[in-house]
């Protein structure tokens, strides 16, 4: 018996920083996968840096569905409430829609809530 | 024919404007963002900061493994050499470092490389491993963002990033054969002293920054 496989929608904003702007991109990512690295695999590159789940360039808006987030070195109850993610470290428990580039709100979010490394970052 | 009057200035830049930094306006003018290239610079060498202040604890809790403790050590000097290496370029690029070093750990682009729990050597191998290897995403990150507009940036990051690769290497071939009785060699173990760093203290950009 094969791994279990969730389908993702990936929605690309129209002014993200990206050849795929404005495009809905569906892939599959098992269980056991981390969102990120599924995508780049099946060729949509998203941004992302230490991809251990800390520095939060990877984050996304999860518009549907669940995550296990748990792999991520810091990522706070309040992300969570506010359906931020960090597909990084994020492994698929159902089926996913998630809104990509969201960077610059995660790090709003982060000082909104004064968690780091939003103040740091935006001053 | 020359003017008379001797030109000094060039492109969008008054001749004798301090308040703008044509090694900025170069790096826009080429589709970069010197701003942008900055913040994350700043991330960057927070984490090679905070790394050699984790490290230095890390390698005190590896004693009686002197072999690992010296491979730490190296590690550990070359972070800290990869701060120094930059630290000048980011007032180059108008910036400074945080006042608060809290706010500089905070942005720190890896996580903190923490004493495991359990601070067994090959627990503490692993956490050494994982940085090294944020440290590679992350320059790679920065070579991304400047090898097409930014030479400058790119040659301290390409130079760090040889270093960054060194060390994943070096704790591959420790962590295999700590944990797992493996070989899986480096193929190197190439400094002179420690924290040598062949690559980012070779030719100084700044001796006395």
């Amino acid at each position: 018996m094969g791994e279990t496989t969730y389908s993702v929608e990936i929605v690309v904003p129209e002014d993200a920083d990206s050849e795929r702007a404005g495009e809905v991109v569906e892939i599959e990512v098992g269980e056991e996968e981390y969102v990120l690295a599924a995508a780049r695999n099946e060729g949509l590159w998203l941004p992302a840096d230490c991809q251990q789940g800390w520095c939060t360039t990877c984050a996304a808006e999860l518009l549907e569905g669940e995550v296990d987030q748990s792999d991520a070195k810091r990522y706070y109850e309040v992300d969570d409430d506010e359906d931020m993610t960090l597909i990084c470290t994020a492994k698929p428990r159902s089926d996913l829609r998630i809104r990509s580039h969201q960077h610059r709100e995660m790090l709003e979010h982060r000082a909104e809530y004064d968690k780091p490394p939003g103040k740091s970052k935006l001053g | 024919m020359a003017s008379e009057e001797k030109q000094h200035g060039s492109g969008s830049v008054e001749p004798g404007d301090t308040s703008q930094r044509v090694g900025m306006e170069v790096i826009r003018e080429r589709g970069g963002d010197p701003e942008e290239i900055r913040e994350k610079l700043i991330d960057a060498i927070g984490a090679e900061f905070t790394t050699y202040y984790y490290y230095t604890n890390l390698r005190t809790h590896l004693a009686g493994n002197e072999d690992y403790k010296e491979i730490t050590e190296d590690a550990r000097l070359e972070d800290r050499a990869h701060f120094e290496l930059v630290m000048p370029r980011v007032y180059e690029l108008d910036g400074m470092i945080p006042n608060d070093i809290r706010d500089f750990a905070d942005r720190a682009s890896c996580p903190d490389a923490n004493l495991p729990e359990d601070p067994t050597p090959e627990n503490i191998l692993e956490v050494l491993l994982e940085a090294e290897r944020c440290a590679i995403r992350t320059w790679s990150e920065v070579c991304d963002m400047t090898r097409e507009c930014d030479p400058r940036t790119y040659d301290m990051a390409q130079r760090i990033l040889q270093e960054e690769m060194d060390h994943e290497a070096w704790f591959i071939e420790l962590l295999s054969m700590e944990r797992d009785g493996e070989v899986n060699p480096a193929g190197h173990f190439v400094r002179g002293e420690p924290g040598d760093a062949p690559y980012s203290k070779n030719n100084p950009f700044n001796e006395s920054a």
